[in-house]
């Protein structure tokens, strides 16, 4: 466990001197705040249908609510593989008396808690209007549960594309090309007409999940689908990180 | 599990190959590393050393053939057998956002130090390494000098009973190189030690025994003075004499022991000739009686020394690699 803490810490170190975290949180927090502005202007609008609300928009309800999502995922997760590959620090850490499963985790581990953070810096915003106007908590919770949910998905995804490579940009376009195929998914369900497979394209839609939570609506069946798609690609990763062409 | 025994090697080498898909890295290497030994571990650029090494850190799967660390299967046994090995890569490569001291901090906790033990060791290795001036310094700011001796100093940390050095002493100056080796021998009273290089005077300083491999076999596993014997099996003697070269040459020639003969050449009124010598005799004093004998002024006798580098390119340059 203490292993397992210190390779996470590591992670989080690397980040936090690097620019790119710097860069990317700059510019999320500029965007989100943009958006919030944004959504505030049109919710005032006195045409607007009244039954939306505040976190239905915040959360999954926009274009930018997904490109956040889906470009910082592979910022956050290019380096963790491919920058110890190409340095050669992997084989440093590699005959080090840590396992396989501590490195993947922690890779994991450390590029989800800043994703984490990230978002977690939105609640300032809530806060504020908050200020302003009354309004029900439990589906912005549910909205950062369900945002940081799908960003375990997109996070494990990132750290396998970066343990194919010793490419940090390779690993990131690879990273952001499936997790755009993966999200298009959803919007497939628009060409199907037979109910059985519509209804499990919208199992996978990332959308469709964001919606539910963002209504406040906790339903286990997105969670565990999340849950097994990050354990999966982790999976992955390890078995990737344990094959000759992995481990340099 | 078969426990350690007084006499366990401390690195047991067993039939072991290392195939790519075309390449044969490492073919049927055997050899022992005792306990306190430090052994030499030579070849030319890409005999297979690093190979080797990256197979006894656990870091890659052999082919076929067993390794074991301390009496354990690295294998089967990868994590114990890490925990007392202390490794130095080839290239040292470090964290540059970190702390001397923050990285070697974040390094003795995932070698599993005991959190009292650790402020402690890395005093003591920071001294070790002559490191003491620069705890706080970033390493990417530092000099390669330095980042070569934080790899050290993080190789020392858990006080590893088997000490496993890549080429320690590429692009040190020679005041480094220096106390690098000096580190190592003391080092050596202490651990096992195998020290990859090809550096001979490196071997010549502080190895018991050496193992050279060439092309992914082992072409030579001895002492470094024995080597150096085996190869002037045939010993050289160097004679100058004020003489008629001719005449001195075939008087030289029916000298018993003798097995051949070479001008060197002739320098003002006299010659240089280069002895072989047909065993393992001395043959100078039967050179200087033969020349009080003829009258002929000595100038030079003296017998050559194969030099270590002879060795390892006679056994390395052979086409198919095979001098045993």
């Amino acid at each position: 466990m203490s292993n397992l803490i210190a390779l996470t810490l590591r992670e989080l170190k690397a980040l936090w001197y690097s620019p790119i975290a710097y860069v990317v949180g700059a510019l999320f927090l500029l965007m989100q705040g943009w958006v919030f502005w944004l959504i505030l202007a049109v919710l005032n609008d006195p045409r607007m249908d009244p039954s939306w609300t505040m976190g239905q928009f915040f959360f999954g309800g926009t274009f930018f609510y997904w490109f956040s999502v889906l470009v910082t995922a592979p910022l956050l997760t290019m380096r963790t593989f491919s920058e110890e590959k190409r340095t050669g620090t992997l084989e440093t850490l590699l005959t080090a008396p840590v396992t396989d499963t501590q490195v993947v985790l922690s890779k994991f581990l450390g590029a989800w808690i800043a994703y984490v953070l990230l978002w977690a810096s939105t609640v300032v915003f809530f806060l504020a209007l908050r200020r302003l106007t009354p309004f029900d908590w439990g589906p912005i919770l549910t909205g950062y549960l369900g945002t940081w949910l799908v960003g375990a998905v997109v996070i494990a995804i990132g750290v396998l594309a970066s343990s194919l490579t010793r490419n940090q940009v390779v690993a990131a376009v690879v990273a952001f090309v499936t997790l755009m195929l993966f999200f298009s998914l959803g919007l497939l369900d628009a060409l199907v007409h037979e109910p059985q497979a519509s209804e499990t394209i919208r199992y996978l839609s990332l959308i469709e999940h964001l919606r539910e939570f963002a209504k406040g609506i906790l339903d286990t069946r997105p969670v565990a689908f999340y849950l097994t798609v990050t354990l999966a690609c982790l999976f992955l990763t390890g078995r990737i990180l344990g094959s000759p062409r992995g481990r340099s | 599990m078969f426990e350690t025994a007084p006499m366990t090697p401390a690195i047991e080498i067993h039939g072991l190959t290392k195939r790519y898909e075309q390449l044969t890295a490492l073919a049927n290497i055997s050899f022992d590393v005792a306990p306190g030994e430090i052994m030499g571990f030579l070849g030319p650029n890409g005999a297979g050393k690093t190979t080797a090494l990256r197979i006894l850190t656990g870091l890659l799967a052999p082919t076929a053939g067993s390794v074991r660390v301390d009496g354990l299967d690295v294998a089967s046994a990868s994590l114990q057998v890490r925990r007392r090995i202390g490794y130095l890569p080839e290239q040292v490569a470090l964290y540059p956002e970190l702390r001397v001291q923050e990285y070697l901090a974040y390094r003795a906790i995932i070698k599993g130090l005991a959190p009292k033990a650790r402020r402690g060791r890395i005093q003591a290795v920071l001294e070790q390494c002559a490191l003491t001036d620069v705890p706080r310094r970033l390493i990417g700011q530092l000099s390669k000098g330095y980042r070569q001796r934080v790899g050290l100093a993080d190789c020392l940390l858990a006080e590893p009973k088997i000490l496993i050095l890549d080429e320690p002493t590429v692009g040190l100056d020679p005041h480094q190189i220096r106390q690098t080796r000096e580190l190592i021998v003391a080092l050596g009273r202490r651990s096992t030690i195998l020290l990859s290089t090809h550096i001979l005077p490196e071997v010549e300083m502080a190895c018991q025994r050496v193992t050279i491999i060439h092309q992914g076999r082992i072409v030579a596993v001895d002492s470094p003075h024995r080597l150096r014997q085996r190869l002037a099996g045939a010993r050289i003697i160097r004679v100058q004499l004020r003489a008629d070269p001719a005449a001195a040459e075939a008087a030289l020639k029916h000298l018993k022991g003798v097995a051949r003969v070479s001008l060197q050449g002739h320098v003002d009124g006299g010659a240089a000739f280069e002895i072989e010598a047909a065993g393992d005799t001395d043959l100078r004093e039967d050179i200087f009686r033969l020349a009080v004998e003829q009258r002929w002024i000595l100038r030079e006798l003296s017998q050559v020394q194969a030099s270590l580098e002879d060795v390892f390119i006679h056994l390395t340059t052979t086409e198919d690699g095979g001098a045993t």
